[in-house]
C-alpha cells in the first residue's frame, strides 16, 4: 500500500509545463518547479512520497510505471520560526557589538557544545530595525525587478523596498553601461553578482576578502540552481515580474545551512573535497562496489559521511566539480527529509549541466554516512534501490561502514601527532598512521581531543592537492579550539588563500604573514597548496622546517587520506 | 570645440565635487553641483554621476553610519570617494584598462583628492564658509573651477607630438598615482638627513628667521633641493606647505618648464595615463558656465580670482625673494601683491614670503593681523631677513651642499623601498630612477599588497579597539621576487627585492639588515 503526496505548485505556467510521464527522458530545459521527493520508509516497504508543506494530499499508485511524481520540495520552512529569540546558539550572525574575540560568547566555550540552529532566525526582523542593520553578513538573493527571492535575516516580504534599493543600484550602474561589483563603506563591503535575471547580494563586515564574498554568493546561486535548474531564467523572460519564492519553499534551511558552512567548511573557498580518513583497503573495498554500480548506468555514485568523501565514482567521462559535490551534500545533509527514510529527488549539478536536471537517490546507512547516487533518468528508482541494497550489503560485510564510524570518532590528522625526528620520518608516521587509523583504542580518541599544538608552535594546517581536487585539513589544537577562534582561523585562511590567488597576477609562490594572533605560511607549487598556523611568536626558521615536515607527513599517508585514482573527477 | 573630445571625454575620468545639503528639491538638483570635470559634459550625466554616488553615501549610512561609501568597483570603472568638509564630497571617477596600465590602488586615489581639497582650504578657507559667504555657489564653484584645472593640468603629460602642432588634437594625457607608484606615499614629507653641526645652524637660522617681524610670531620652513630640512609649522600645514613649495616654489619646480608634480617626475614615462580629453577645450565650455553663474563677485577679490597653482607664475626677484603677480599687482603697478594662505589648524591668514638662495628654499609666514600696512610692512620684514639672515643662510646652504648625496643619496643598492613614518607623516623611498628598474610584475605584486594593507589599517581606524596593527608579510610573486610589508607601532616599510635568493630566510634577513642599517632597528623582532 503507498501513498504519496503532491504538492502542487501556486505557479500553474510552470506546472504546466511538467512533464506527467515520468517515464521519458528527464526534463532537460523544462523547469521543473520543485525536487520529487519520493521517500520509503525503512522496513515496510511501502513507499510515502511525503512532503510537510503539502497544500493537498493526492494519492498516487507508485507501484505501477507511473512511479514517482513530482512534490514540493520537503524541507520545512516550519522550523524558520524556532530560534528567533535565541540568539545564544548563533554562532556567526551576532550582532557586532556581542563579538566577543576571546570566543566566549555569552559564556559558550565551545560552540561544538551549543549547536548551531538550521533554518532562518530573526524572521520578525526588517531593514528599519536597528538589530537587522547590525547583523554581520545578510545575504539576499532577488529579481532583476527588484522582487526579494531570499534573505537571510528577516521576512523576505517585509524586504521589498529594499530588495528594490539594491536592484535600482545594481540596474543604475548597468544604464551607464557598467557592471558593479562592490562597494566598500567603513568595515562595510556590498559586494553585487548578477547572473541574468538572478540578483545576488552580501553585506557583510567580516573582514573577509572580496573575491571569498563572491565565491559564497557564487555557491549561493548554484545552490538554487541545484534545487531549480538554470531554466528558471525562462520564467523570467515570459514574465519580468515573476515571483520566485514559491518556487524555493522550504529551502530556507538548505541556503542557512550553506551559508552556516563559509564559517567552518575550507571547502567552499579552496573548491576541493575532502575524504574521511580510512586504511587503503576499506577506501578500495567501499570504491570496488560503487564502481560496480556505476557500471549499471549510475551517473555518479558517491558514499559520504556529513561532508567527507567516503568514496566515490562516476560513470565513463563524466566528473564531478567539487564545489557541486558540496552543494549536493549540504542539499541533502540540511534536509531533515532526507534523514528519515530513502527518498529520490531531482537536482541539478550547476558545474555539471546547470539546465538539467539529474535525479538522485539518497539513503542514510546511519546518522552520518550515506550514499548517493546520481542517474539521468527519472524512473530508475527502483533500479538505484536495488544498487543501494547491493551496496550496502557489501559495505556490511567488509566492515566498511563500522570502519567509517570508527575514522569519524578518531577524527583526522593532529599537528601533535606530526613526527618529530627527521631521519626515520616516513616510517615513524607512518607507522603513527597505521596506529591511529587502525587500532580501536577508545583512549587515544579521548586522550588526542586535548591537543595541544604541534612542534613548534604549529596550530593547523591545510594541504591542498592540485591533481585530486582534494585537501586535508588537520584537527583543530587547543589554542584555537573555540568555535570563535576557529572562525577567525577560517577567515585568516580565506584572506591568504585570495592573497595568494590574485587573479590579475597570481599566484603568488609562498607567503610569510605574522600578524597578532598567527604566523601563517602558505606554499603554493604546482602539485600541492599549503597552508599552516603557528603560534604568533614562533620561529620562521623552525616554522619552515615543519611545513617541510607536514609535506612529508601528507605524502606518507596520502593513501589514506585521499581518495587516489579519481582521475575522471578532476576537470 | 571639438566633437571628439566632447564624445571622449567621459571616457577617461571624471572629478566632481558636490553638496548633500544643497539642491534637495525637484528641479533644482544641479545646484548640488560645485565642481564637474570635464565640464563640457551634459548635465545629465553629471546628475547621473552624483546622483549614484549621494544614492550609495544614502544607502551605505543604513549599514555603516559611521563611514558612509568610500569606493565603488564595477566592471570598467573605480569611483573613488573623500567627505571633504561635512556633507562636501568629492568623487573620482577613473576608467580601468586592461591594455593601458590603468591599475590603482584606491588609496592612492583618495590622498589625490584629499591633496586637492587640503591645497584650495591652504588658499581660500573650507568650502562651507565660501558658500556661507555666497549661499548661490558662485563664489565657491569660481574658486574651485580654476583651482582645480590648475592641479589637474599638472597632472597633464603632454606627448612629444605636442611640439609639433597637434595642439588642437586629442593629444594630452592626465596621468594618475598607479600601481608603478606604489612606493611612494602623497601626502607625506619628505626630509634631508643633517648631521648634528648643520642641524644646529639651522636652528639658529630659523630663529633669526622668525624674529626678523620683530615680536610677531611668525613661521616657517625650510628646504633643501625638494626636501624638508626645518618647519615650525603643524603637521597638517607642514604637508600643505611642503607638497606647494616643492611643486611651485623650489628651484625644480622653478626651472621645469612645465610643473609636474612630484611623484611624477621621474620615471613617469611608464605611468598610468588617461587619455581622450583636452582641458584647454573643456575648459573653453565650462568657463562660460562657470562665469556666467557667478553672480557675486562680491568675494575677498571681487571678479579677480587668484589662481596659486597656475604654472610658472613664480620666479626668482632680485634679492633673492620668490615673487608672483598671482595674486594681483599693486595699484602702482609695480609691486605684486604679497601672497597669503591660511593656516589650518588655527585658521589665521598668513602673508606667505618665499626666498631662496641656490637650493636653499626658505619660506617665511607672517600673520596678516600684524601687518597694518601690508606690502609697506611686508617689505620692511623681507628687509630685516636680508639684512639679519643673509650670513646665516649662505652658512647653512653651504653646509646642506657639503653633506649633499644627491639625487640618489637615500638609494640602498639591492632594494626597492618606501618607509613610512604615520605619526610624522614622513616617507622616504628609493630614487623614482631606480624604482623604474622593476618588473611589472613585483610593482604589481606590491601594489597588491599595499591594497591589502590599506584594507587592514582602515579597519583598525574603524574597530575602535585603539591598538595599531603590528603585520609583516612577505610574499614570493611568481616572478620570484619578494614583496614585503611591515608593520610596526605606525611605522610601514613596503619593499620590493628581485634579487634575493629563493628563500623566505634570505629575504626575511635582508629585511632585518636594512631594518637595523637605516629604521634604527624599528622594524626588528623583538
Amino acid at each position: 500500500m503507498s501513498t504519496s503526496s503532491l504538492s502542487t505548485s501556486s505557479d500553474d505556467e510552470l506546472n504546466s509545463n511538467r512533464n506527467p510521464n515520468p517515464n521519458t527522458k528527464p526534463i532537460d530545459d523544462e523547469l521543473s518547479l520543485a525536487s520529487i521527493t519520493l521517500t520509503e520508509s525503512n522496513g515496510n516497504g511501502s513507499v510515502n512520497v511525503n512532503d510537510q508543506n503539502a497544500c493537498g494530499q493526492v494519492e498516487v499508485d507508485v507501484e505501477g510505471p507511473s512511479s514517482p511524481t513530482s512534490s514540493g520540495y520537503a524541507g520545512e520552512r516550519g522550523s524558520s520560526s524556532e530560534g528567533t529569540s535565541n540568539s545564544r546558539i548563533d554562532d556567526d550572525d551576532e550582532i557586532r557589538e556581542v563579538i566577543n574575540d576571546d570566543g566566549f560568547v555569552d559564556g559558550v566555550r565551545d560552540a561544538r557544545a551549543a549547536p548551531w540552529m538550521p533554518g532562518k532566525r530573526h524572521v520578525d526582523e526588517d531593514d528599519a530595525s536597528i538589530s537587522w542593520r547590525k547583523r554581520k553578513k545578510h545575504f539576499f538573493i532577488l529579481s532583476h525587478s527588484g522582487k526579494p527571492i531570499y534573505s537571510r535575516y528577516g521576512d523576505e516580504h517585509k524586504l521589498a523596498g529594499f530588495s528594490a534599493t539594491l536592484q535600482a543600484i545594481i540596474s543604475f550602474v548597468e544604464n551607464g553601461g557598467d557592471r558593479v561589483k562592490l562597494v566598500r563603506a567603513g568595515n562595510h563591503q556590498v559586494v553585487f553578482l548578477v547572473k541574468g535575471p538572478i540578483y545576488l547580494v552580501c553585506i557583510s563586515c567580516t573582514e573577509e576578502p572580496y573575491e571569498s564574498l563572491r565565491g559564497q554568493l557564487e555557491l549561493l546561486y548554484g545552490q538554487m540552481i541545484l534545487i531549480l535548474t538554470k531554466s528558471v531564467n525562462r520564467c523570467f523572460e515570459k514574465n519580468p515580474k515573476f515571483d520566485m519564492t514559491p518556487l524555493l519553499g522550504g529551502t530556507d534551511v538548505v541556503f542557512s545551512s550553506l551559508v552556516h558552512s563559509f564559517n567552518w567548511n575550507p571547502a567552499t573557498f579552496l573548491h576541493a573535497y575532502t575524504c574521511l580518513p580510512l586504511a587503503y583497503a576499506t577506501r578500495q573495498a567501499a570504491g570496488a562496489v560503487l564502481q560496480d554500480v556505476a557500471d549499471s548506468g549510475v551517473l555518479f555514485a558517491l558514499l559520504m559521511c556529513k561532508y567527507k568523501v567516503v568514496s566515490l565514482v562516476g560513470a565513463q567521462k563524466a566528473s564531478l566539480h567539487p564545489d557541486d559535490m558540496l552543494l549536493l551534500s549540504n542539499f541533502v545533509m540540511s534536509s531533515e527529509s532526507f534523514r528519515t527514510s530513502e527518498s529520490f529527488s531531482p537536482i541539478c549539478l550547476p558545474r555539471y549541466n546547470p539546465m538539467a536536471f539529474l535525479y538522485a537517490y539518497v539513503h542514510y546507512f546511519d546518522v552520518d554516512t550515506y550514499l548517493m547516487l546520481l542517474t539521468t533518468s527519472s524512473d530508475a528508482f527502483y533500479h538505484l534501490k536495488d544498487c543501494r541494497i547491493r551496496v550496502e550489503t557489501v559495505l556490511l560485510k567488509s566492515n566498511v561502514l563500522s570502519e567509517v564510524q570508527r575514522s569519524m570518532l578518531e577524527g583526522g590528522m593532529r599537528v601533535e601527532d606530526l613526527p618529530v625526528d627527521p631521519l626515520p620520518r616516513s616510517y615513524m608516521s607512518h607507522r603513527l598512521s597505521q596506529h591511529r587509523l587502525l587500532t580501536d583504542s577508545p583512549e587515544r580518541f579521548r586522550e588526542s581531543t586535548v591537543g595541544i599544538g604541534g612542534p613548534a608552535g604549529l596550530w593547523h594546517f591545510i594541504y591542498r592537492s592540485i591533481y585530486l581536487d582534494q585537501y586535508v585539513s588537520s584537527e583543530f589544537s587547543s589554542p584555537i579550539s573555540s568555535h570563535q577562534q576557529q572562525k577567525r582561523l577560517y577567515r585568516a585562511y580565506q584572506k591568504l588563500y585570495s592573497s595568494m590567488h590574485d587573479k590579475g597576477i597570481g599566484p603568488h609562490k609562498t607567503q610569510f604573514r605574522r600578524d597578532e594572533n598567527y604566523a601563517l605560511l602558505c606554499w603554493v607549487t604546482q602539485d600541492f597548496e599549503l597552508y599552516a598556523t603557528f603560534d604568533p611568536l614562533a620561529d620562521k626558521a623552525l616554522a619552515i622546517k615543519i611545513c617541510n615536515r607536514v609535506c612529508q607527513w601528507v605524502k606518507d599517508v596520502e593513501n589514506e587520506i585521499f581518495l587516489q585514482g579519481a582521475s575522471p573527477f578532476s576537470w | 570645440m571639438g566633437l571628439a573630445s566632447a564624445s571622449t571625454a567621459c571616457e577617461g575620468m571624471q572629478l566632481c565635487i558636490f553638496d548633500l545639503r544643497r539642491g534637495q528639491n525637484e528641479g533644482q538638483e544641479l545646484d548640488k553641483i560645485l565642481f564637474f570635470f570635464p565640464a563640457d559634459l551634459p548635465f545629465s550625466t553629471q546628475l547621473s554621476v552624483i546622483g549614484l554616488s549621494e544614492g550609495l553615501i544614502t544607502f551605505t549610512r543604513i549599514f555603516s553610519p559611521e563611514a558612509a561609501c568610500e569606493v565603488i568597483e564595477a566592471e570598467r570603472h573605480s569611483h573613488v570617494f573623500y567627505e571633504a568638509e561635512t556633507d562636501i564630497w568629492m568623487v573620482m571617477v577613473v576608467e580601468k584598462s586592461k591594455e593601458s596600465e590603468a591599475i590603482w590602488r584606491i588609496d592612492a586615489l583618495r590622498k589625490v583628492l584629499k591633496e586637492v581639497h587640503s591645497l584650495f582650504r591652504m588658499f581660500y578657507g573650507s568650502i562651507r564658509a565660501m558658500l556661507e559667504k555666497d549661499p548661490s555657489g558662485g563664489l565657491s564653484r569660481s574658486h574651485l573651477y580654476p583651482f582645480i584645472m590648475d592641479y589637474l593640468s599638472a597632472l597633464q603629460k603632454r606627448s612629444p607630438l605636442d611640439n609639433c602642432c597637434w595642439d588642437l588634437l586629442v593629444g594630452k594625457k592626465l596621468w594618475l598615482p598607479s600601481f608603478r607608484d606604489c612606493l611612494k606615499e602623497c601626502g607625506t614629507v619628505q626630509m634631508l638627513t643633517v648631521g648634528r653641526e648643520a642641524a644646529i645652524e639651522v636652528q639658529s637660522l630659523v630663529r633669526v628667521l622668525e624674529s626678523c617681524a620683530g615680536n610677531t610670531p611668525c613661521h616657517s620652513m625650510i628646504l633643501f633641493h625638494d626636501l624638508l630640512v626645518s618647519t615650525t609649522l603643524s603637521p597638517d600645514d607642514t604637508i600643505n606647505l611642503f607638497t606647494y613649495a616643492v611643486r611651485r616654489l623650489t628651484p625644480n619646480a622653478l626651472s621645469s618648464g612645465v610643473s609636474s608634480w612630484s611623484y611624477l617626475r621621474r620615471g613617469s614615462t611608464s605611468s598610468h595615463f588617461v587619455s581622450g580629453f583636452t582641458l584647454a577645450q573643456s575648459g573653453s565650455v565650462s568657463e562660460q558656465i562657470y562665469h556666467s553663474s557667478d553672480t557675486s563677485p562680491s568675494g575677498d577679490n571681487g571678479n579677480h580670482v587668484t589662481r596659486p597653482l597656475q604654472h610658472g607664475k613664480w620666479s626668482k626677484g632680485k634679492d633673492g625673494f620668490l615673487v608672483t603677480d598671482t595674486w594681483g599687482v599693486d595699484v602702482g603697478g609695480m609691486v605684486c601683491t604679497t601672497p597669503t594662505i591660511w593656516l589650518q589648524q588655527t585658521e589665521e591668514a598668513m602673508y606667505l614670503c618665499p626666498y631662496q638662495y641656490k637650493n636653499l628654499t626658505l619660506i617665511l609666514l607672517i600673520p596678516v593681523s600684524s601687518i597694518l600696512n601690508r606690502e609697506e610692512g611686508v617689505s620692511l620684514v623681507k628687509r630685516q631677513v636680508i639684512e639679519n639672515a643673509s650670513l646665516k643662510i649662505l652658512k647653512v646652504e653651504e653646509k646642506l651642499s657639503k653633506g649633499w648625496g644627491g639625487e640618489n643619496a637615500y638609494h640602498v643598492s639591492g632594494y626597492r623601498y618606501l618607509l613610512i613614518d604615520g605619526d610624522r607623516n614622513i616617507s622616504r623611498a628609493s630614487p623614482p630612477g631606480k624604482v623604474t628598474t622593476l618588473a611589472k610584475e613585483s610593482l604589481l605584486a606590491l601594489n597588491n599588497l599595499r591594497e591589502e594593507v590599506d584594507l587592514e589599517k582602515s579597519r583598525l581606524k574603524y574597530d575602535n579597539t585603539g591598538g595599531e596593527k603590528d603585520l609583516e608579510v612577505c610574499i614570493r610573486a611568481k616572478n620570484n621576487a619578494w614583496a614585503i610589508a611591515r608593520l610596526n607601532r605606525g611605522k610601514e616599510l613596503y619593499m620590493v627585492l628581485e634579487k634575493a635568493s629563493e628563500t623566505l630566510l634570505y629575504a626575511s634577513d635582508a629585511f632585518e639588515k636594512f631594518s637595523n642599517r637605516y629604521c634604527n632597528g624599528a622594524f626588528t623582532l623583538d
